[in-house]
């Protein structure tokens, strides 16, 4: 039997006549806690080592380098002073409000369609439908650009063979690719609750009358409330953060979001490190802080909206389409793919090998390798190098922390395990430009000798790794809750601690979901880069951060060629992962 | 009520026969069960007869509307069945209150508000849940649940009610409160009820009629009588109620033994005789057979001593002396575990007797012979 530390200080000789022997007690309670202590604790320190030095920075009158500052509150009054902070606050709001209401629309209608009705081939959509979400997301933006940007391919098509004035530069144009861009996450969402919702919940309003529309709307959508509601605050806050779609597309045409307001503040200013910039920050971080919250209150209170499980009839589609809808659906999702994904990355893929891509020239009169000979020297290469080095180290490290910051918070009598689930949960709430000032500033004030962390590769992998952590963490803490706790009881009967009954039962029982944390975390960091806008120095550079800095030099055709090494490096990772994944399955299954 | 017909009934999962060839009918204002083990195919029959699985071949009828007709092609929907359905998990939408829940099918027969709430509180209070009209279902319990679920079934006055398993998620005494009340209900409302269960006391207990099923067929259709004391094979003895199968060769047929006669066999157990009274002629000498031997039915004579000596009573009909294995007390009842000589045997008695062997008696009409 082991006990938490607490019942019995480490060190306090054994009551006489107990049954263990003090030595035997030492060696089992103080490496467990003490163990569980550090994974704490080194979970802590990342996460929160952003958000604190950034509140400091924001109230001192001078950055934090610099002595003799004092406390001031200037940085907060210069901001909202500002007509073009207050100007970009207000494009932010519209932004994400468009995004969020037609995100929400177009995934919840997609995900009832793929699911609940037979259109062909809903299974193979719902695969393509969340593709962007694992698509670098510059390459998506850049793809957009180059193909209904201001002078892209497809603008003139659209705009005057069309009839839709449609400018991606304004908000609402930027909104468009946002809503392209979030609707996987909805989709994602959606999906989820409805294979949650047992088939016999429609079946049986089905057995007493109501026609397959009507099942729809009165039991299947009203289901997915708390869903709709997640996936909507989900949006709003991923929207507020938004710094490449603007970067890319508005900045250039006046149309600032508050993210990039600040970047723009922050490369751009008179001085250097502008407290205006961290005070800026702090605001946006109250705002993702106060809507996790909100989610968190407002998804609270959903008991009643679990239901038992069971068998109740097959899987059959609720809503079974006539012929031609069923096709014209098809066709509809399938044109929605193409516009939004397929053909942005086709532009892209193009624009990577022609000198110009326009609608007036044909392609083939243009065609060069002069943009991949490009990306074959010099810096081009050293940040591929990087980007693929820092992916490769940081998702082993965090796959493996995450892992055993789970096993802290799910499996252990740790006292301060259920802080361990909000410290992991947290990097996702927080803008990824905060992540970025936030550990400038920490490398600034905890500077290791040589400047290992601020003027290195590391720190930026240190930034990304805290930014993907949470992907790790849905993924694991889903998989702890498939593994009984029984099993964890029977090793520790059997007389392992709690260290070997991790490592050599529970750890290895759920290995698969291990190898996907360590691929997504992997695909995660190499297509990152907001945090790493603030990090990077000249020789340090990563492939987003390149990118979009050769970009605002106004080169297109190395930048597409980047990109599109990004896409291929995030393809093969997946369809690797997949293929190991599904022949480990088999293998397990047939052992 | 019109009565529902399954003819000829079969469906295929993959290669796995689900159904082949299943038919009965259900008459008006009967409870009917379909009783087998789990994966016999009564849940796929049901869920054909509701619409929520489509059979391969066969024919579904509800009076002269066709539900399936395979040969024809005609398939009506779930919702055009117009029949009653109680869920296992009881699918009580859980976004809606009691209320809502059983007034969404009058909704949806477009009921004028007044006629609508009244026909919902006249359901609720039938199944004594008026009370709790404003809860949410999360709000109830099992039990509660289970009453919400059969109400919103009834408040429409369906042509036929079916129950899938209602009681499997309840405990074993409010499975039992749950069961009477049922019953009641049934024969207060005059309602036809189509019920599919695996628990035998169930399936005994509430049934005007049982068919049987096992491995997608069906193995006997008759009253809960008939089929507890005529089983017609040796899956339908063991899985209704508790059963002793000894298997017999006969020794002698009195010529030729009119249907009820008494025929010698032997027991290959102990090479002891037994004499059955057989329902029909066609047995030879030789044959062997088996014998289904309820235990309630073997007669425990006393304990050896008791019964005068044994060679006398061992040449009465039937008489053998057991050792008794094992004994077990179950408060209105024994069950002892005998052994007669090689012949294991099961008996429950009210009786009690003590060891070490017993004398026990088997009714020659007791003894049922199986068909091969």
């Amino acid at each position: 039997m082991t006990l938490p530390a607490t019942a019995a200080p480490a060190g306090a000789p054994a009551p006489a006549g107990a049954r263990h022997r003090p030595g035997t007690r030492l060696r089992r309670l103080v490496p467990e806690t003490g163990l569980q202590a550090v994974i704490w604790v080194i979970t802590a320190v990342c996460v929160l080592c952003p958000v604190l030095p950034l509140l400091y920075a924001s109230v001192r009158s001078l950055p934090v380098y610099e002595s003799g500052g004092g406390f001031t509150l200037a940085a907060y009054g210069q901001l909202f002073a500002d007509p073009a902070f207050r100007a970009a606050a207000v494009n932010t709001l519209e932004f994400a409000g468009v995004t969020t209401v037609c995100s929400v629309l177009l995934g919840a209608g997609l995900a009832v369609a793929v699911s609940r009705t037979d259109v062909p081939g809903g299974r193979g959509y719902s695969r393509l439908l969340i593709a962007p979400v694992v698509l670098p997301p510059l390459g998506l933006i850049l793809g957009w650009n180059a193909l209904y940007g201001p002078g892209g391919y497809a603008h003139q098509f659209v705009n005057d063979t069309l009839h839709i004035p449609f400018n991606l530069s304004t908000v609402p144009g930027m909104a468009v690719l946002g809503t392209a861009v979030a609707v996987p996450v909805v989709f994602l969402v959606c999906q989820a609750a409805l294979s949650g919702i047992g088939p016999e919940l429609e079946n049986a309003a089905r057995s007493v009358g109501a026609p397959p529309l009507r099942v729809l709307a009165r039991v299947t959508v009203p289901m997915l409330r708390p869903a709709l509601l997640n996936a909507g605050l989900l949006v709003f806050t991923l929207s507020i953060e938004s710094l490449g779609i603007p970067l890319v597309l508005g900045s250039p045409q006046g149309h600032d979001f508050v993210a990039s307001y600040l970047y723009n503040t922050w490369s751009s200013g008179s001085t250097p490190d502008p407290p205006i910039v961290s005070a800026g920050a702090t605001v946006l971080l109250a705002c993702a802080c106060l809507l996790l919250l909100l989610r968190g209150r407002l998804l609270g209170d959903q008991a009643r909206f679990v239901s038992i499980g069971g068998r109740g009839g097959g899987q059959a589609p609720v809503l079974k389409l006539g012929p031609v809808a069923r096709w014209a659906a098809c066709a509809l999702i399938a044109l929605y793919l193409a516009a939004t994904t397929f053909a942005p990355i086709a532009a892209l893929a193009l624009s990577s090998v022609v000198s110009e891509l326009t609608p007036l020239v044909a392609p083939w009169h243009l065609l060069t390798a002069a943009s991949w000979r490009a990306i074959g020297r010099g810096d081009y290469v050293s940040s591929i190098r990087n980007s693929l080095e820092i992916a490769l180290v940081g998702a082993v490290i965090t796959a493996a922390l995450v892992a055993l910051a789970t096993a802290v918070a799910h499996r252990s009598r740790f006292r301060l395990r259920q802080s361990l689930p909000f410290i992991l949960l947290f990097p996702r709430a927080i803008p990824g430009i905060i992540i970025g000032i936030g550990f400038f500033w920490s490398f600034v004030i905890v500077n290791p000798p040589g400047h290992a962390l601020l003027n290195s590769i590391w720190g930026i992998m240190l930034a990304l790794s805290v930014r993907s952590l949470t992907l790790a963490y849905f993924v694991m803490s889903g998989a702890f809750a498939t593994v009984s706790d029984s099993l964890d009881d029977a090793a520790r009967s059997g007389g392992a601690g709690w260290w070997t009954t991790m490592t050599r039962i529970t750890l290895p029982i759920v290995r698969p979901a291990l190898f996907v944390s360590f691929v997504l975390l992997f695909v995660s960091i190499l297509n990152d880069y907001d945090p790493a806008l603030f990090l990077v120095t000249p020789g340090n550079q990563i492939m987003g951060v390149t990118m979009l800095q050769t970009l605002q030099a106004g080169t297109t055709g190395p930048v597409a060629a980047l990109a599109m090494v990004q896409v291929a490096i995030t393809v093969a990772a997946i369809a690797v992962a997949a293929r190991l994944f599904t022949t480990r399955v088999r293998g397990s299954r047939n052992a | 009520m019109p009565e529902i017909t399954v003819l000829g009934l079969s469906k295929t999962f993959g290669k796995a026969a689900a159904l082949s060839d299943v038919s009965f009918s259900v008459r008006d204002k009967e409870f009917l069960t379909l009783l087998g083990p789990s994966g016999c195919g009564k849940t796929t029959t049901l869920m054909s007869i509701a619409g929520f699985q489509r059979p391969d071949e066969g024919l579904i009828s509800c009076g002269e509307r066709a539900f399936f007709d395979g040969a024809r092609n005609v398939c009506l929907a779930a919702e055009d069945r117009n029949l009653g359905m109680v869920f296992q998990s009881y699918a009580i939408w859980p976004h809606l209150t009691v209320f809502a829940n059983v007034a969404f099918p009058l909704k949806i027969r477009r009921t004028k508000r007044d006629a609508l709430r009244r026909k919902v509180m006249e359901t609720l209070e039938l199944v004594e849940m008026a009370d709790l009209a404003g809860r949410y279902p999360h709000e109830l319990s099992g039990g509660q649940q289970q009453r919400v679920a059969l109400a919103r079934a009834l408040v429409y006055s369906p042509e036929v009610l079916l129950l899938d398993e209602p009681f499997s998620n309840l405990d074993a005494k409010l499975r039992e409160r749950a069961r009477t009340w049922l019953k009641r209900l049934q024969g207060e409302l005059g309602l036809t009820m189509l019920f599919v269960t695996h628990d035998q006391d169930e399936a005994l207990s509430l049934s005007d009629r049982i068919v049987v099923m096992n491995g997608g067929k069906v193995l006997q259709t008759g009253t809960p009588e008939e089929i507890y004391r005529n089983p017609a094979s040796r899956v339908v003895a063991d899985f209704l109620g508790r059963c002793n199968i000894m298997t017999a060769k006969v020794a002698t047929v009195a010529g030729v033994a009119p249907p009820g006669g008494p025929v010698s066999l032997v027991l290959t157990a102990n090479g002891q005789p037994v004499t059955v009274a057989i329902p029909h002629a066609n047995l030879a000498a030789g044959d062997e057979v088996q014998l289904a031997v309820r235990p309630e039915a073997v007669e425990i004579l006393g304990p050896d001593s008791a019964a005068g000596s044994p060679a006398e009573s061992a040449a009465a009909e039937n008489t053998y002396l057991a050792e008794l294995r094992t004994v077990s007390f179950l408060g209105d009842h024994y069950v002892y575990e005998l052994n007669a000589d090689g012949q294991a045997l099961t008996v429950t008695s009210t009786k009690s007797v003590a060891g070490p062997s017993v004398m026990v008696r088997i009714p020659r009409s007791a003894c049922k012979v199986l068909p091969a």
